[in-house]
């Protein structure tokens, strides 16, 4: 089971960034310890020229776990045909206790990652190094947490049986089940559809904000980060339903399949990108302050704003197509 | 303008041959002002004058142009720096063979994206300032040595610098051509620009155009 290719490649680039992490925490360290601009000494030249290395290497790494997040995905949702009773993903991820976990460790460091990139760019654009410490303290946060991905992968990937008989999609996101999906299966749509279209829409005006007036990243992240969560209890409670045309089939993993279309990935990039930009945007905005990044955050932040906004705007469209193109009838008048 | 404070440099570092050629160097270089590193060879003027010029990095100490400090800065601020407030004359020249007086004097313009005409209308104002308007389009490799090094200075200037630096200019030419530098010199320091060179040429080092000289030897200032 392990040797699928893109089980081979999640793994290779999983590994790959927790050893360049590993590698990179001694001297993010050194940074935190003795990083000091006004000291010309040979420790400190040395450090400033290594902190280039350093963070290019790292931009490659971080920038790998952006795709890689998309690449789990895939594979689950593809390896759903090698086992008995999984329709999607989600038969996929419920082979063994791990697949969840792992997914979820996959998501928060897709996060992590675009933060410390954004971050990472504007500390670049800097002539002073304004932001070398936060985005090393950050390093020395993202490690633990690409370490516990790779160990999920590992205990997730090592424990898929084929003869083991999983459960389907129908089993989580059932209207009726006592879980978190089946709670948000059950939300009545109408209220869901108005709180998914206001919380969305907030953040691409909140995006839209940022990107006129270069501030507002504190209001952009939390928007982003309610919207995330509002769009995805949106793709349980209605917008599978318009998809699948089925009043009860809720599952938002069934979006990816080749038979809806691929629609989930229409869906997903732009919702992931959008919330990413937004975060960063909430990471960056306390430094408008540093006398060196008084024009930069400001830049940044229109930019972000304005891509984040577009990409919310971007979900809904594509939410709103799938929902008028719909046959399915789910409220009345 | 330009100060340096406890500037080290070190060759091969770490391995067997390492060698220190500058061993703490505190100096400010005035503006508007012609300063001489004088010294033998061996004593670190070169390496100083490439570290002046963001050309190399120190292995310790600070660089500070105009009250920033470049001796930290990433390559892509420096690019910046070298090519709008340095002007460099090497002491063999560096001409591109097989290109005109004029190409080698507007290339190091290219990447500021200046429109042609402007940029070949300052290249040709500059060869005419150095005696060398007739000789625009000749290639360079038949010039002789003086020519070579007006072609060099004009080069030097194209960019408009504030600071123009010059790595043993008279080790190349006889006495007269030497002087006719020193006349260039002066005309610089007319026009406001800092000039920096390395010399041990006593017709460089005692010439009134020099307002200061600096000793140095086994990579320290001496005198």
């Amino acid at each position: 089971m392990l040797f699928q290719p893109a089980i081979i490649a999640l793994l290779i680039a999983t590994a790959t960034s927790v050893l360049l992490l590993a590698a990179s925490v001694p001297f993010a360290a050194r940074v935190l310890a003795s990083w000091d601009l006004a000291s010309g000494s040979e420790r400190q030249l040395r450090m400033e020229r290594r902190t280039y290395l350093v963070s290019t290497i790292l931009s490659f790494v971080f920038a790998s776990q952006l795709v890689a997040l998309l690449l789990f995905i895939f594979n689950a949702d593809r390896m759903s045909v090698l086992f008995v009773g999984a329709m999607c993903a989600v038969g996929t991820l419920n082979v063994n206790a791990w697949g969840f976990p792992a997914l979820l460790a996959q998501i928060g460091l897709f996060f992590l990652a675009s933060t410390w990139l954004i971050l990472n760019r504007v500390d670049n654009q800097a002539p002073d190094y304004p932001l070398v410490r936060v985005k090393y303290a950050m390093l020395l946060a993202i490690a633990p947490v690409a370490a516990l991905a790779l160990g999920l992968q590992l205990a997730y990937f090592l424990g898929l049986k084929a003869d083991v008989i999983t459960s389907c999609c129908g089993s989580l996101f059932g209207g009726g089940t006592e879980t978190l999906g089946g709670d948000l299966a059950g939300l009545p749509p109408k209220p869901a559809m108005l709180g998914f279209y206001a919380v969305t829409l907030t953040a691409a005006a909140a995006g839209g904000w940022a990107a006129l007036r270069g501030r507002g990243g504190l209001l952009l992240a939390a928007a982003s980060a309610t919207a995330f969560l509002a769009a995805l209890a949106g793709i349980v409670s209605f917008i599978s339903l318009y998809a699948y045309e089925h009043p009860h089939h809720h599952c938002p993993f069934c979006l990816l399949k080749p038979e809806y279309d691929f629609q989930g990935y229409a869906l997903y990039a732009p919702l992931f990108l959008g919330t990413a930009a937004g975060l960063g945007a909430g990471v960056i905005q306390p430094f408008a302050r540093v006398p060196s990044l008084r024009s930069l955050v400001p830049q940044r932040l229109r930019s972000l704003g304005a891509f984040s906004g577009a990409m919310f705007l971007l979900f809904l469209a594509f939410a709103s197509v799938i929902i008028a193109r719909s046959n399915l009838v789910l409220m009345d008048g | 303008m330009i100060e340096l404070t406890g500037i080290r440099k070190a060759f091969n570092q770490g391995r067997e041959n390492e060698y220190w050629a500058l061993n703490g160097i505190d100096i400010a270089i005035d503006a508007e002002k012609v300063t001489v590193l004088r010294g033998p060879s061996g004593s670190g003027k070169t390496t100083l004058l490439t570290i002046v010029g963001c050309l190399s990095r120190p292995t310790a100490g600070r660089v500070r142009l105009k009250d920033q400090d470049i001796s930290g800065l990433p390559e892509r601020f420096l690019t910046e720096i070298r090519r709008q407030t340095f002007g460099f004359v090497f002491q063999q020249f560096n001409l591109v063979r097989g290109l005109a007086a004029i190409d080698n004097v507007m290339l190091p313009a290219y990447p500021c994206g200046l429109p042609h005409g402007e940029l070949r209308g300052r290249a040709e104002e500059l060869l005419a300032m150095l005696r060398l308007g007739h000789r625009r389009d000749s290639r360079v490799e038949w010039l002789s040595g003086g020519e070579q090094q007006r072609v060099a200075i004009a080069r030097a200037l194209i960019n408009r610098p504030q600071v123009v630096i010059a790595d043993e200019p008279t080790a190349n030419l006889d006495t007269a051509l030497s002087r006719e530098f020193l006349g260039i010199l002066e005309m610089l320091r007319e026009q406001g620009k800092t000039v920096l060179l390395t010399s041990h040429d006593p017709l460089v080092v005692e010439a009134s155009v020099v307002d200061r000289v600096i000793g140095l030897r086994d990579g320290r200032i001496i005198d």
